[in-house]
């Protein structure tokens, strides 16, 4: 079905059928003229990264599909090559796979070498802070789809943007809507993970910004032994306290399925389980985005639906594509990526804003959406909270909160 | 046909227990019409605003428009892929036309034999034979195709990609895009003005409305809106009408809870009128003298009274409300 997608692409950006319907009939006499320039947008995965493998549990149970977001800078192209068209170039994704940092630092030397200005990152924290230090003086642009580490936007790399929403962002829109249900007091749960902790310590920096009450944190554990059971029994670890919700921190996802329903005390769960802070969701039916979702899901042959992550490298690839589309001068590859950086840009996500990157930390400003599994409850930033310039600028990191470091 | 339609309507106003005004002009009923994406149905309202009928369609109707004899309204149903018929002297639904995936906004053709249709899920737009109901032409187009214009020389359809930002223009005879226009992002509907020299679009998330000429097919002017107490990013322009005589063009204002009224010549706007929640579609009623405006997220219409620019009553109608006709 990928193939598929690929041959979408160049049916409408020049094969022979589309050129009869469609003449790249251009806009600017020069692209009429010259043949059509090729820009290769970049891409680079790791091999067996386990964030998008399978998430098999016991007896074989998938807690997740298989989740590689390749497909998703796909359709981003794919989408927009009709407009690559009528302005004179194509779009191809040059998206490769490397074993480790090394083999990474080499394909992002030959990417650019190839004369590719931008490269979409699907990696996890540490790499993409590695292979943005290392790549520093290379004319290209990194985009960071799938790293989600507060620290990446604090490092303020001059070649480094994200599409991935920071966990900051995430956690912030998540406590906008407890603070507008005035579920204020919360009991944190966080597993032993180091990413358990990132995520909470997100979570109880926002939940500071905005007041709510962390009556206590707790680890949980997955261990049976008779001396782990206050940590692992689910009415133990949530009770003998009162709170109004209970936010856990469980990246793993295997204690988190079974945490709802078998509370203490009836109270909701929030976090990596019960309502979950994302960039998407399939079940997001505003701004077109029905649309986008059966775009992703006949591009998958329907294996699986579309994720926070697809969503931040589809609309990488559309930012690239959108800045090659509408920068003043595209034969100079930095104003292309000026034009990206830009508050010009006005990127259309299908969640209802236009987007476009913060100047202090090259986060890509947006909307959130908290999902339970079947429906999208909230997509803040919450009516209500407002910003001195743009409402979105409420998730994240604010610019005079931002440091570099 | 029309002493059928006036007929039947004493008949409804009589069980409706209503007294039913026949409107000063009879050109019409005077009945507006409003399909309701999330209840599928288009509710009908007499010229009272009193609800009088609930038409049950196919899954998700959005768009909708009249044959040039007003005995039949066209009703494109999204989710169940067809364009209904629904005949205006039983008011139900009496036929259904097949389309492609997802039809949101459609066109008649001038001889009323063909329908043109935006396949919002396909990226295409499609051309079917009313009475053979057999798709005739199909042209792609850049994902998301939405608004869809055919002008009057029966020559040229123009149709706007939500994702790829750019208004195609088609050549009908040769059944090619001739033209590939880029405009703000996500554009969504046309309007063309009586002289036939511009073109209008509107661009939902660039918070703008293109003009285009239509001689040059370059884009002329780039209009922004903001309403008091908004921000530019906060507007989200997507239904449009225009005055017969090309005077004004009607704006709603999408999430910024507002319509424009807009100077055609001037291109100031005249005034900023508050409706509801996600103003969306708008129709005129014949005498020019009121607009209705269907508000997608409050579930309800406003009536706008043209002569003083202000509001006039909120009327709730069923789930999401995407479009409105009138009958007059």
């Amino acid at each position: 079905m990928l193939a598929g997608v690929a041959l979408a692409v160049l049916a409408a950006a020049g094969g022979a059928e589309a050129k009869v319907k469609l003449p790249a009939a251009s806009t600017n006499a020069a692209a009429a003229n010259a043949p059509a320039k090729q820009v290769k947008v970049g891409y680079l995965g790791l091999t067996n990264d386990p964030r998008n493998a399978a998430n098999l549990t016991f007896t074989n149970i998938q807690i997740s599909p298989p989740d590689d977001p390749i497909t998703g800078a796909q359709i981003g192209l794919s989408d927009e090559a009709i407009v690559a068209g009528a302005n004179g170039f194509t779009l191809s994704l040059d998206a490769q796979k490397a074993a480790d940092l090394a083999d990474l630092v080499a394909k992002a030397k030959a990417m650019a070498a190839a004369g590719e200005r931008f490269i979409i990152l699907d990696l996890p924290d540490d790499m993409v802070d590695q292979l943005a230090a290392q790549t520093k003086d290379l004319p290209v642009t990194l985009i960071n789809a799938s790293a989600h580490a507060d620290y990446l936007r604090n490092r303020c790399y001059p070649n480094l943007v994200h599409t991935a929403a920071s966990d900051r962002m995430a956690q912030d829109a998540l406590v906008q809507y407890l603070r507008t249900r005035n579920w204020n007091k919360v009991l944190v749960l966080q597993g032993p993970s180091p990413r358990d902790k990132v995520v909470a310590d997100a979570f109880k920096a926002s939940a500071g910004r905005l007041r709510l009450n962390v009556v206590d944190t707790r680890n949980f554990t997955l261990s049976r032994t008779p001396d782990s059971q206050e940590n692992n029994n689910a009415l133990l670890v949530t009770g003998g306290i009162d709170y109004d919700v209970i936010f856990i921190a469980d990246s793993d996802g295997e204690y988190g399925r079974y945490l709802p329903y078998a509370t203490q005390l009836p109270r909701p769960v929030v976090g990596t389980a019960g309502l979950v802070p994302a960039e998407w969701h399939w079940s997001w039916d505003r701004d077109g985005a029905t649309q986008v979702t059966s775009r992703f899901l006949k591009a998958t042959d329907r294996r699986r639906e579309m994720s926070g992550s697809d969503w931040s490298t589809w609309i990488a690839a559309k930012a690239v594509a959108d800045a090659y589309g509408r920068a003043p001068d595209i034969s100079d590859p930095s104003k292309i990526d000026a034009y990206l950086r830009s508050p010009d840009l006005r990127l259309d996500g299908s969640k209802g804003y236009a987007l476009n990157f913060r100047s202090w930390d090259g986060q890509l400003r947006q909307p959130m959406v908290l999902a339970t599994d079947n429906a999208v409850i909230a997509a803040p930033p919450m009516p209500g909270f407002l910003h001195q310039t743009n409402n979105l600028d409420t998730l994240g990191q604010d610019e005079p909160e931002h440091k570099c470091q | 046909m029309m002493i059928k339609r006036f007929s039947l309507l004493c008949a409804t106003a009589l069980l409706a227990a209503v007294s039913y005004v026949l409107p000063a002009q009879a050109a019409g009923t005077g009945l507006i019409f409003v399909s309701n994406e999330k209840s599928n149905e288009v509710l009908v309202l007499n010229p009272q605003y009193e609800i009088i009928k609930s038409i049950k369609t196919s899954h998700r109707p959005r768009d909708m428009h009249f044959n040039k004899a007003h005995t039949l309204l066209y009703v494109a149903c999204g989710d169940d892929d067809s364009i209904d018929v629904i005949d205006m002297g039983k008011l139900e639904v009496v036929d259904s036309i097949p389309t492609g995936p997802s039809p949101e906004m459609f066109e008649l053709s001038a001889d009323e034999k063909q329908v043109y249709v935006s396949d919002e899920e396909d990226s295409r737009i499609e051309a079917i034979d009313i009475a053979s109901k057999v798709s005739v032409l199909d042209v792609p187009t850049g994902a998301e195709p939405e608004g869809i214009l055919a002008a009057s020389d029966g020559k040229t359809l123009y149709a706007t990609s939500e994702v790829a930002d750019m208004v195609h223009v088609i050549d009908l005879p040769s059944k090619a895009v001739t033209k590939n226009i880029v405009v703000g992002t996500r554009p969504r509907r046309f309007v063309v003005t009586p002289d036939g020299k511009e073109l209008w679009v509107s661009c939902e998330l660039s918070s703008e409305v293109d003009v285009i000429d239509r001689a040059t097919n370059t884009v002329t002017d780039q209009l922004t809106f903001v309403p008091p107490g908004f921000r530019e990013e906060d507007v989200t322009p997507v239904g449009m009408a225009i005055t017969k005589d090309g005077s004004k063009v009607i704006i709603t204002l999408g999430r910024a809870n507002h319509i424009a009224i807009v100077d055609t010549k001037t291109k100031k706007v005249l005034s900023y009128v508050l409706v509801g929640k996600r103003a969306w579609g708008v129709d005129l009623t014949s005498d020019e003298k009121t607009a209705i405006i269907t508000n997608g997220l409050s579930d309800d219409i406003t009536i706008v009274d043209m002569a003083s620019m202000k509001p006039i009553k909120s009327i709730p109608v069923g789930r999401t409300p995407h479009s409105v006709q009138i009958d007059d």
